[in-house]
């Protein structure tokens, strides 16, 4: 069993700081991945917080259990990494395959025919928690209607130019929407630290 | 101007939302960001700033308990296992075939 260091018990050392101190982020890339993180923690089970997702890819990205493609810029890269722990937690919840919690019923040694147990409660939290998420965000933009309907637009997974036609807005009026839910998600990403 | 999101599942919407808008804050500008945070009173640029509130938090105890790292931890140790274990048994073969001979 791996010890840790007597030093780092007293001196604390944010993986983030070995990363800064390595030149592999800057401090605004920095407060983008908290911006990040915090977006990405919307989707979570409640027992794990945006600080965890972001600790997880620093060191996933550290310890290179991930490793970093050529050309794809490093904040894109650990937002990369917790898209998926994202979903990792979900089906880790849910006791689907890949998570620790999976029961297997597998009488005939057939890895085929293997049947996972699901726990049915957990994509009913989900679905109240998503909720409970989308109306948080709905929220946001009460009484803006455009950023409402290019939302809903996403939500429904259309390209751009079909909420744009949908919608009928011209590309100045769209991307100035954008650039208002941009910045408003920045403000949530950087409110505060703790929730 | 419809403007509910979910009409499919939520989960499902709530993800696609997440997946698009974090594409936005990837790229957004330094300039977004400084904006964002003068939204808000607060100065990125200063030592201390509030915006980095939250990230201090991440200790390097945590990042020798996390996941990967133990599993990590735990493949290496496997690897280092079975390479000790490999030449050892290769090394018994030999003695072994004797044995069963003279039995």
């Amino acid at each position: 069993m791996p010890q840790i260091p007597q030093l780092a018990d007293q001196r604390i050392l944010t993986p983030a700081q070995v990363a800064l101190a390595l030149n592999i982020i800057s401090r605004m890339d920095f407060l983008r991945l908290k911006a990040i993180a915090r977006l990405h923690a919307r989707g979570l089970p409640p027992d794990v917080s945006w600080d965890d997702l972001l600790q997880e890819a620093f060191t996933r990205a550290m310890v290179g259990s991930r490793r970093k493609p050529q050309g794809v810029a490093m904040v894109a890269f650990l937002a990369g990494i917790m898209r998926s722990l994202r979903a990792e937690h979900w089906r880790r919840a849910r006791g689907g395959p890949g998570s620790r919690e999976s029961l297997r019923i597998d009488h005939q040694r057939d890895l085929s025919r293997a049947v996972e147990l699901r726990d049915p409660g957990s994509d009913l939290e989900q679905a109240l928690l998503a909720r409970e998420q989308l109306d948080a965000i709905e929220r946001l933009f009460a009484g803006d209607s455009v950023a409402l309907g290019i939302l809903a637009g996403l939500a429904e997974g259309r390209s751009a130019a079909q909420i744009r036609a949908d919608l009928g807005l011209s590309k100045t009026v769209y991307d100035s929407a954008r650039k208002r839910i941009r910045r408003t998600f920045l403000r949530e990403g950087l409110t505060c630290g703790l929730n | 101007m419809r403007t509910k999101l979910a009409l499919t599942t939520p989960a499902a919407a709530l993800g696609r939302i997440l997946d698009r808008l974090d594409r936005e804050l990837i790229e957004a500008s330094d300039e977004d960001i400084l904006e964002a945070a003068r939204d808000l009173g607060m100065n990125p640029l200063m030592k201390g700033s509030a915006a980095f509130l939250g990230l201090q938090s991440l200790s390097l105890a945590e990042f020798f308990d996390s996941d990967a790292l133990k599993s990590l931890l735990r493949e290496r140790a496997a690897q280092k296992a079975a390479a000790v274990v490999a030449p050892k048994r290769a090394a018994r073969r030999p003695v072994e075939r004797k044995d069963s001979a003279d039995e």
